[in-house]
């Protein structure tokens, strides 16, 4: 055995690489569980794609099968139910995963310098798993799936110009048809595979620049540090192991209680659901979306805009944070902002759920007022994290020197 | 900790106030009922699925199709092969046929101006599941209400009081008269009122009614009993592998517990054999 590494040692130094990579690879001992996340979130990409490459064995990219083919695999396929069952409530536990991961980042400052590239890889990861996650939803042919994607699509239409001639090139047709689904279908399948490469290149940024940690200062390497095995692996294992116990209660108890009721009617382009939903991830956007609706013939551009960008923002906030202080720990006001950013970020996914007309106490406090403001607390939150650190509002506390 | 008390808060009360929401427009929530099914370890009750195979077979699907099921399939829930047989053929099909009725849907376009809605997955596709479709069965009105609404519409006039005894007999969440009367008509007019259907008028006439057919087992033939034993029946053919998953994770379990992880000092001596070694049992 040793033999046969060491011949291929000498050609691909595969155990070096194990060793500085991975069992050796100095990690910070004061690691707290919010660490555990990124591995959660690679671990429900490895699910995701293991139950999607059978998944895709089975079903049926045309606008006349493919929901009864998703029917097949529940009913028929050995095990089909599971694979389903798994990949659709992956989706939710893989946005579960990643918004904890982002929220961590934006709370132990793990944007900031020297992290900025690993920040804003992790970004396009996002970027791209929403790109993913909303094609996927459209293949099973249900009513929110198809009108899902026409409400979605159709925000194209908005971009000057272009536009209009854009949507169809996107449809390939002059609506959401089988084209659609067809072509949606591909770049499901593909995109994940893109995804992983992107995934490497942010293991490999942060590789090179280590992990932060909860004190959010740089470490003595040796002191400060642990080898990543045995003891991070196993710590990792196991927040796996509490991870997938809340996955496993879904999957076998709960599979469809992130899924609408109105996805298990075949899509029929001439029957408008009552309230079209996107799923759970993309609510508080969705409302972002439908909260301007004050600029008159600007308004759905300025929606879609001021959507992108609230992701998009993401992007700048390594420059947006001043302060001498990463974590925020040690920093009485941004932590303040972020978990009012994050409450906000319920109450926006609460107002995107309800339909636009919505209010409060019979009327009075109209469900689109609450959006707006929420939208406004969304923003502000960047706007104040750089003033409060640039105009050295905000005295952090003492940090110390090291663990 | 304090931060995340109020974290947890907001989340609970955020996640509470649409249900506030919800309830306060549309239709009336449908009562919630008791199906052993549902639950974490819940099973289809077989006998009472068998039933409603049969109310499905002989009164359903006059009008809908079950279509995702074959009629062999039903041996599933315990019946015979010449049991299927004779299922399949009150409908003029053979075994190995699709659970289709007898009317195609230009002809039930025709007769009901829309066609009746594929019942495969009905529980799992209307908000409300089980109870949803209960309550559509068992909302129509009862010969006394039709006589209240008799009443009401004898003098084309509705007093205060006959408004507040509409509105809970009907399920109808309004005081506006002119609303009342617009549906008042419609229902003498000849439409289906339904209590729980949203907009409460819905192509389909009252389909189940106390002692519509005989059970073959000689079980009470009450609209109740009716309802509930199709529904159950309904929501074993939206979900067949229902048991199957929910006794997965047990079968698992049990699998497991015939093993033991390894002691601690294995862990010291061999980290990356024991590392490997649970990951591949993962």
């Amino acid at each position: 055995m040793s033999k046969i590494m060491e011949w291929i040692d000498a050609r691909l130094p595969v155990t070096e690489l194990i060793k500085s990579q991975a069992t050796e690879y100095p990690t910070p001992k004061n690691l707290n569980y919010w660490w555990n996340f990124g591995s959660l979130a690679l671990m429900v990409l490895i699910i995701m794609i293991a139950t999607g490459l059978f998944l895709a064995m089975h079903y049926k990219p045309d606008a006349l099968l493919a929901f009864n083919s998703v029917e097949h695999i529940m009913r028929d396929v050995n095990y089909g139910w599971l694979l389903r069952y798994m990949h659709a409530n992956g989706a939710t536990f893989f946005f579960v995963a990643v918004y904890i991961h982002i929220l961590r980042g934006m709370y132990y400052g793990s944007y900031r310098a020297p992290r900025e590239i690993l920040w804003w890889i992790g970004i396009v990861i996002f970027f791209m798993l929403m790109g993913t996650a909303f094609m996927g939803y459209v293949l099973p042919w249900g009513q929110m799936s198809y009108w899902g994607a026409a409400v979605i699509t159709n925000l194209m239409s908005a971009i000057p110009v272009v536009g209009e001639d854009l949507v169809v090139w996107i449809w390939g047709g002059f609506a959401v048809a089988d084209p659609t689904l067809n072509r949606f279908f591909v770049l499901h399948f593909l995109l994940p595979l893109l995804v992983v490469g992107v995934v490497v290149v942010h293991l490999w940024a942060l590789h090179a620049v280590h992990s932060n940690n909860p004190v959010g200062i740089d470490l003595h390497e040796g002191k400060d540090t642990l080898p990543f095995h045995p003891y991070f692996t196993i710590k990792d294992l196991y927040g796996m192991g509490v991870f997938l116990i809340v996955y496993c209660y879904f999957v076998f108890f709960a599979p469809n209680a992130f899924i609408e009721a109105d996805n298990y009617i075949p899509a029929d382009p001439m029957q408008t659901p009552a309230h079209i939903v996107p799923e759970w991830y993309f609510l508080p956007f969705y409302a972002i979306l439908r909260a301007i609706d004050f600029l008159g013939a600007y308004s759905k551009l300025a929606g879609v805009v001021a959507m992108v960008l609230s992701i998009a923002i993401l992007f700048i906030l390594p420059f947006l944070d001043r302060s001498p202080v990463r974590s925020f720990r040690y920093r009485p006001l941004s932590k303040q902002l972020f978990w009012i950013f994050v409450v906000n970020a319920f109450v926006l996914g609460w107002v995107g759920y309800n339909p636009p007309d919505a209010s409060l106490f019979h009327g009075a406090v109209p469900l689109i007022l609450i959006g707006r403001v929420s939208t406004a607390i969304y923003f502000s939150y960047f706007v104040l994290l750089w003033l409060i650190t640039a105009l050295d509002i905000e005295k952090p506390r003492p940090v110390p020197k090291s663990l | 900790m304090r931060l995340i008390k109020t974290f947890l808060a907001a989340c609970f009360a955020v996640t509470m106030v649409p249900m506030a929401l919800h309830a306060a427009s549309g239709a009336p929530q449908p009562p919630a009922q008791n199906w052993p099914h549902q639950g974490l370890f819940g099973t289809f009750d077989k006998a009472s699925a068998k039933r409603g195979a049969q109310v499905a077979v002989e009164i359903c699907m006059g009008c809908h199709s079950i279509g995702l099921v074959k009629f062999d399939q039903l041996r599933k829930l315990g019946f015979s092969e010449a049991e299927v047989k004779s299922l399949a053929e009150v409908q003029g099909r053979t075994k190995i046929d699709r659970m289709n009725g007898a009317m195609d849907a230009t002809a039930a376009k025709d007769a009901f101006g829309i066609v009746p809605p594929d019942l495969s997955l009905i529980t799992k596709a209307r908000k409300g599941y089980e109870d949803y479709t209960y309550a559509i069965l068992n909302g129509y009105l009862t010969d006394a209400e039709t006589a209240l609404v008799q009443k009401v519409m004898a003098d084309k006039n509705i007093s205060e009081q006959e408004a507040l005894e509409l509105q809970s007999a009907l399920l109808i969440n309004t005081d506006n008269k002119e609303h009342l009367k617009d549906k008042l008509e419609r229902l003498t007019g000849g439409a289906s009122y339904n209590k729980y259907f949203p907009g409460n008028f819905s192509a389909m006439p009252q389909p189940l009614s106390n002692g519509q057919i005989n059970y073959a087992d000689g079980t009470e033939n009450s609209l109740k009993q009716l309802s509930h034993d199709v529904v159950t029946f309904l929501a074993w053919a939206a979900e067949p592998t229902m048991e199957e998953r929910k006794s997965c994770l047990a079968k698992i379990f049990a699998g497991v517990r015939g093993g033991s992880s390894p002691p601690a000092e294995v862990w010291r001596q061999q980290p990356t054999k024991v590392f490997l070694l649970t990951l591949i049992l993962v």
